[in-house]
């Protein structure tokens, strides 16, 4: 066992014939090892990166009906809940709660901001002292138009297209991508 | 080679596979030492597949199923990771099996191994249990079938209840099940069984592999039975994948249903306890499921303590009995499955069970309800057309309490309720009130009388087809129709006809509710005055029929016979 470090240099041009037969059959057993590896690693790569290259979750991409119009008359934001379809992995779900958004009237139109924080996607909240738009999760305000006032926030609150029937406001909700200045849907 | 020197300085990583490489091997490499080392590789590759599952596989029973049923059609080769973790386990248990009879052929067992062959039968015990822990983790029929049956054996060993309480997680089968299989199947169990098999590694380096006489060599584990190691790993796990692929996977039958009267056989490795309990009915029932596999867990055990003390006696018992006992789970293995095949019922209710799976399977690709399992079948065309109706008709039109406001209701839609609250009160937010129709009056019952709007009631229900009407009552409510309430003067009665007012011919039947999702500003419907959006172009015929139908067909029954 004196010698054995030099056992890393089998297959060096001091072999005598039994070190390459040992050789031979070491490299025998690392290549069927090698192989019984990557008969379980190569499919095990392919499975678990499945998320990669399919959509696992799905939401609706559609408007998504919000109430009739009487609900929104103000120009105070008021917050509602979107309800549509979800395929999460093996699950269907239907009508669950996909969004919320903050829903106001503006030059006689309704503008719908996300309640998902441009920043780190935490909820933004409505502050009725301040009159402002308020994330408490890293202390973002966001004045009524959606515009970043103090925090640390890169972009406006993230506006959701709206569509308004006669008898029904519809809001088609997105996610966009967190923590970037210009706004990317996602999903 | 720098970085191993640095390496193997800090870690002994090179000394350690040295040590492993270089202990003595006496006697020479041998093929049947191999069957030690696929056992461990095939305990290594179940848990790297057992932990890939898990990365798909939910435990709970609403969810086992699905989360199965999608890890197998939609991720990507799931049916060859499952299909690979299901055909291991029955390689797992035939290794093991081969590696005890290499130990009794050669007589692995006498001093100093006995607890080498005591641990291996616990390997054995290990595997089965891994292999009835982990079948019912999909919650589809055969697994759940085959646990209720394994844990109705157990109830009746002695305190065998308290058992079956803590493994089921309560009296019945539900979420805890699942939760307390998968526990024992992917921790305790794989924890024990890989601690038994390192002790057996142990002993095979302190005290040798085997008792056959050294043949005056004494050589190293490498490279010799090192390669013969891994070539024997190597078939298996060419073998192994082969099975997969050439059987797509394994199966997965239609989610759990408790009601059902599923079929159920264990899995192969347990079909001769399955055939044996057969011969043995009623009370005897405990003679097949603990006596006779007592005794031979028994026997096995005691096989280096016989002959320890009975000498050639005891090796020549020890040779008998364990081969009588492989032949006769052989020979009872064969009956059954043969006995399986010449069963008419039961190839007849199997097919029928892969054709429900089949189905189960096609619809899951949809998405599964939350509910899961079984829930799975709402995805069929019925459940379908209630998805359509709170697509396009509950914002308007309520039913069963849920939505409307600005249409009739058609909870009990024409019903003969409905049909007399209109009459009573037609511009009740119920009906038409928040519609342009409100010029019809309001029949109170200054107006008409409780039997006169009976009558009137079963005279609309007469000109329908499936409403059973009374004819005497009928004719009374024909005559109040035109002469006392003089109805007719906005409402047709026959087929085709326009007027102010709907035309009432079959009002409320499938073939009116379907015109009227058609297009109801027709001139003998609502004309028009008519708000309701035309589907005509909007939805498909087949999709119009059956919301048609699921309205209609919702009409309580009970309505016939009240009023």
């Amino acid at each position: 066992m004196a010698d054995a470090p030099s056992k890393f240099d089998e297959g060096s041009p001091t072999d005598s014939p039994s070190s390459t037969r040992r050789g031979i059959l070491g490299a025998t057993a690392a290549a069927l090892g090698a192989g019984l590896a990557a008969t379980v690693l190569g499919p095990a790569v392919i499975f678990v990166a499945h998320p990669l290259r399919h959509e696992t979750t799905s939401g609706s991409d559609d408007f998504i009906p919000a109430g009739p119009p009487s609900l929104f008359t103000t120009t105070t934001p008021i917050k509602v809940d979107l309800f549509a379809d979800r395929v999460d992995a093996w699950n269907r779900v239907v009508q669950v709660k996909v969004g919320s958004a903050w829903v106001m009237e503006k030059g006689g139109k309704l503008v719908a901001l996300s309640t998902v924080c441009p920043h780190l996607g935490c909820g933004v909240d409505y502050d009725t002292s301040h009159n402002k738009f308020y994330c408490a999760c890293h202390k973002t305000w966001f004045g009524l138009d959606g515009s970043v006032e103090e925090g640390p926030s890169p972009r406006a609150m993230d506006e959701l297209e709206v569509e308004s029937a006669e008898k029904l406001v519809s809001i088609r909700f997105r996610r966009f991508k967190l923590g970037v200045k210009t706004k990317e849907p996602i999903g | 080679m720098r970085i191993l020197e640095l390496l193997e300085e800090r870690s002994g990583i090179a000394s350690a596979w040295r040590n492993f490489a270089d202990r003595p091997w006496p006697g020479g490499p041998a093929v049947r030492h191999s069957l030690f080392a696929v056992v461990i590789y095939l305990f290594l590759q179940q848990a790297i597949l057992g932990v890939l599952l898990s990365m798909y596989y939910s435990p709970s029973s609403s969810d086992a199923w699905a989360s199965t049923a999608y890890l197998v059609d939609t991720v990507e080769l799931g049916w060859f990771i499952r299909g690979l973790h299901d055909h291991g386990a029955s390689a797992f248990i035939l290794a093991a099996v081969a590696y005890l009879t290499s130990l009794v052929v050669f007589s692995g067992y006498r001093r100093p191994r006995e607890l080498v062959w005591v641990a291996a039968l616990g390997v054995l015990a290990l595997g089965l249990a891994e292999g009835m822990t982990g079948n019912p983790l999909p919650w589809d029929e055969t697994g759940y079938w085959a646990i209720q049956v394994e844990l109705g054996i157990a109830e009746q060993t002695p305190g065998g209840s308290i058992i079956k309480q803590l493994v089921q997680g309560g009296s019945q089968a539900g979420n805890f099940t699942l939760t307390r299989l998968f526990v024992l199947h992917a921790f305790v169990l794989p924890a024990v069984l890989g601690a038994l098999l390192l002790f057996i590694a142990k002993q095979r380096n302190r005290v040798g592999v085997g008792s056959a006489p050294p043949r005056g060599r004494t050589g190293t584990y490498a490279p010799g039975q090192l390669v013969l190691d891994m070539a024997a790993m190597t078939i298996a796990a060419g073998s192994l994948i082969a099975a997969t692929i050439s059987s797509h996977g394994t199966e997965l039958m239609a989610p759990a249903d408790p009601t059902s009267g599923f079929q159920a056989r264990p899995e192969w490795y347990f079909l001769f306890l399955y055939k044996l309990r057969m011969y043995f009915e009623g009370p005897n029932e405990a003679i097949a499921t603990m006596v006779i596999p007592g005794l031979a867990g028994g026997f096995l055990v005691a096989i280096p303590v016989m002959e320890a003390v009975a000498g050639r006696l005891g090796r020549v018992l020890a040779l008998l009995g364990y081969s009588s006992l492989l032949a006769g789970a052989a020979v009872l293995t064969n009956v059954a499955l043969r006995d399986d095949r010449g069963d008419e019922s039961y190839q007849k209710a199997l097919k029928e069970a892969n054709v429900q799976a089949e189905r189960a399977r096609r619809l899951a690709k949809e998405g599964v309800m939350p509910e899961g399992g079984p829930a799975v079948f709402w995805n069929d065309p019925e459940f379908k057309v209630k998805q359509l109706y709170i697509e396009h008709c509950r914002n308007c039109h309520e039913l069963d309490g849920f939505g409307g406001g600005e249409a009739p209701a058609l909870t009990d839609y024409s019903s003969r309720e409905w049909l007399s609250a209109v009459i009573r009160n037609p511009s009740d937010d119920r009906f038409f009130g928040k519609t342009k129709h409100t010029d019809m009056d309001a029949y109170g019952p200054d107006k008409i009388d409780a039997e006169k709007l009976a009558a009137t009631v079963e005279f609309l229900a007469s000109l329908t087809d499936d409403m059973g009407a009374d004819a005497a009552l009928a004719a009374t409510g024909e005559k109040l129709w035109d002469d006392e309430l003089e109805c007719s003067t906005c409402h047709e009665i026959e087929a085709g006809k326009a007027s102010d007012a709907p035309n009432l011919y079959r009002h409320g039947t499938l073939a009116w509710v379907e015109r009227v999702i058609r297009d109801s500003s027709q001139p003998d419907l609502f004309g028009k005055a008519a708000q309701m959006p035309k589907f005509t172009d909007k939805l498909s015929d087949e999709e119009i029929t059956s919301l048609a139908k699921f309205v209609v067909a919702r009409r309580s029954p009970a309505a016939a016979d009240d009023s």
